[in-house]
């Protein structure tokens, strides 16, 4: 922090967005850790209470106890989704997307729901789609050809993985641009620039986050609900949509209801999480030029460099359990009800686990970093997004070596998601 | 001793074969296999760390 005044523990909010927008968000993670690690929230107007926690090691068993630490109440303190909220945002009127989501869900459900579609996310079966990943993102960079004025995040990060979540979706290019602002009001819900479908008047509030968010999701529902229709009618395609339609799980179909949920999060989870670790891997290698230059000298760090982007970014923010019984952790008293916020950056930079935390190094061994989560919820996209990183930077670089942030950054108003919304490049001479 | 591996959880990562390629093996179907029917002493460590290792969560010592 800029300020010489020493933090006080009892006075860190980290349910405040504006926390997030900032580099001050480490210091403040750095003192929990030392002083609190897992520290009582008590609350404030927008949020109920949670407690932190911003170790690596209790990440870990918080993770992998989902019997004591469920997800069916809610995994995250953003005012959208609180368990105690009569409609919760990622569900529209009549929809409760609690215990029916794959990551608002417990073990054994989690686990048979999950088994439907993984079987597409291997890191193997991911592998197989190199060529046209590659090819999506060639196409992507010719669209720079000539052009001034890019702005990193809107022209090129959001573009890949929205690219292929929507293939694998069956979603038709015509309808990327619809998709691209949906996941942006859902999770850029409580921050005004994707406020606009609420009065100006109203903008910047908690209502007006809830509206947008359901707006969104409404919105969202409505366009699977007709696929779902065309699916129910007859047409099937090469895509997940016809797989979920078909599924059983114990002799049952998916109900619409968990049929439109499961659209929704693949939709969401496939697009904001890998754009923001491609956006903040471009302005960490601006802001280390001596990894950029080490990584372009020696192409084989790609992949130590890709895990180091995804620990350095870490794009999930938070991601909360509630309690099923009173317990302890690292000697505090939890009771049965209890939120818990799992702060991924925070444990990513864990001194009791990594080296230097705050240095980017692309040939950073080991790197057992969190950002994907670990246990029942690993993040199912997480061979998507490692492979969606390896070929964008390996193509861009290889275009404009050179390419360098030229603008300021705008971040996400979010403790949810450590987004970037718009980012100036300038892309320098094209090789 | 005993390990086994989940497979209504495990999602072909291989980390487990990274860190005790004696011990398991992800085929084609992108499931890790338990290439001993027991794990000798001298392996233990390295199973111990395929177990934290595991991305899901999918192995475990056979209690």
């Amino acid at each position: 922090m800029a300020t010489n005044t020493p933090v006080r523990v009892a006075e860190i909010n980290l349910a405040d967005p504006e926390v997030h927008l900032r580099a001050g968000q480490h210091e403040l993670f750095r003192i929990l850790r030392a002083e609190a690690p897992v520290h009582y929230f008590p609350g404030d107007e927008s949020f109920g209470p949670f407690w932190s926690v911003t170790k690596y090691d209790d990440v870990i068993a918080v993770s992998r106890n989902p019997q004591l630490f469920s997800s069916e109440k809610g995994i995250s303190i953003a005012p959208v989704i609180r368990p105690d909220d009569d409609q919760p945002a990622a569900g529209g009127p009549g929809i409760t997307a609690l215990g029916k989501m794959l990551i608002l869900m417990d073990p054994p459900r989690h686990v048979r729901l999950r088994r439907l579609i993984n079987k597409g996310f291997t890191p193997r079966a991911v592998g197989m789609l190199e060529g046209e990943i590659r090819r999506i993102t060639r196409e992507i960079l010719d669209g720079l050809d000539g052009r001034q004025g890019v702005d990193f995040v809107v022209d090129v990060a959001a573009q890949l993985p929205l690219a292929v979540i929507c293939s694998m979706m069956g979603v038709p290019e015509k309808d990327r641009t619809l998709m691209f602002d949906l996941t942006n009001r859902t999770i850029g819900s409580g921050d005004a620039e994707y406020q606009d479908a609420v009065p100006e008047a109203e903008r910047g509030t908690r209502a007006a986050a809830r509206q947008t968010a359901q707006m969104a999701g409404m919105q969202m529902f409505a366009y699977f609900a007709g696929v779902l229709q065309e699916l129910r009618a007859g047409r099937r395609g090469d895509d997940i949509t016809s797989i979920l339609v078909d599924a059983e799980i114990d002799g049952e179909k998916l109900s619409d209801e968990e049929f439109l949920l499961f659209c929704f999060l693949l939709i969401i989870a496939g697009n904001e999480t890998t754009r923001n670790a491609i956006s903040g891997g471009l302005l960490a290698f601006s802001e280390f030029p001596a990894q950029r230059a080490r990584l372009l000298g020696d192409p084989s760090l790609m992949d130590s460099a890709v895990e180091e982007v995804v620990r350095w970014v870490s794009p999930v923010t938070h991601m909360t359990r509630v309690a099923t019984a009173d317990t302890e952790l690292r000697g505090q008293r939890i009771r049965e009800g209890d939120r818990l916020a799992m702060w991924y950056p925070s444990v990513n930079r864990d001194e009791d686990v990594f080296a230097d935390p705050y240095t980017f190094d692309v040939g950073r061994t080991p790197n057992e970093h969190l950002a994907f989560g670990i246990g029942e919820h690993f993040c199912l996209g997480a061979g998507f997004a490692r492979l969606e990183l390896k070929v964008m930077f390996e193509e861009l670089f290889a275009r404009y070596p050179a390419i360098e942030v030229a603008g300021p950054v705008e971040r996400l108003r979010s403790n949810f998601i450590g987004g970037i919304k718009h980012l100036p490049v300038e892309l320098g001479p094209r090789k | 001793m005993k390990v086994t591996v989940n497979h209504d959880r495990c999602e072909g990562h291989a980390k487990c074969q990274q860190a005790a390629p004696e011990v398991f093996q992800v085929r084609d179907d992108d499931l890790s296999y338990v290439l001993l029917a027991d794990v000798p002493a001298h392996l233990k460590e390295k199973v111990d760390a395929a177990i934290r290792l595991c991305p899901r969560q999918a192995i475990d010592w056979e209690k």
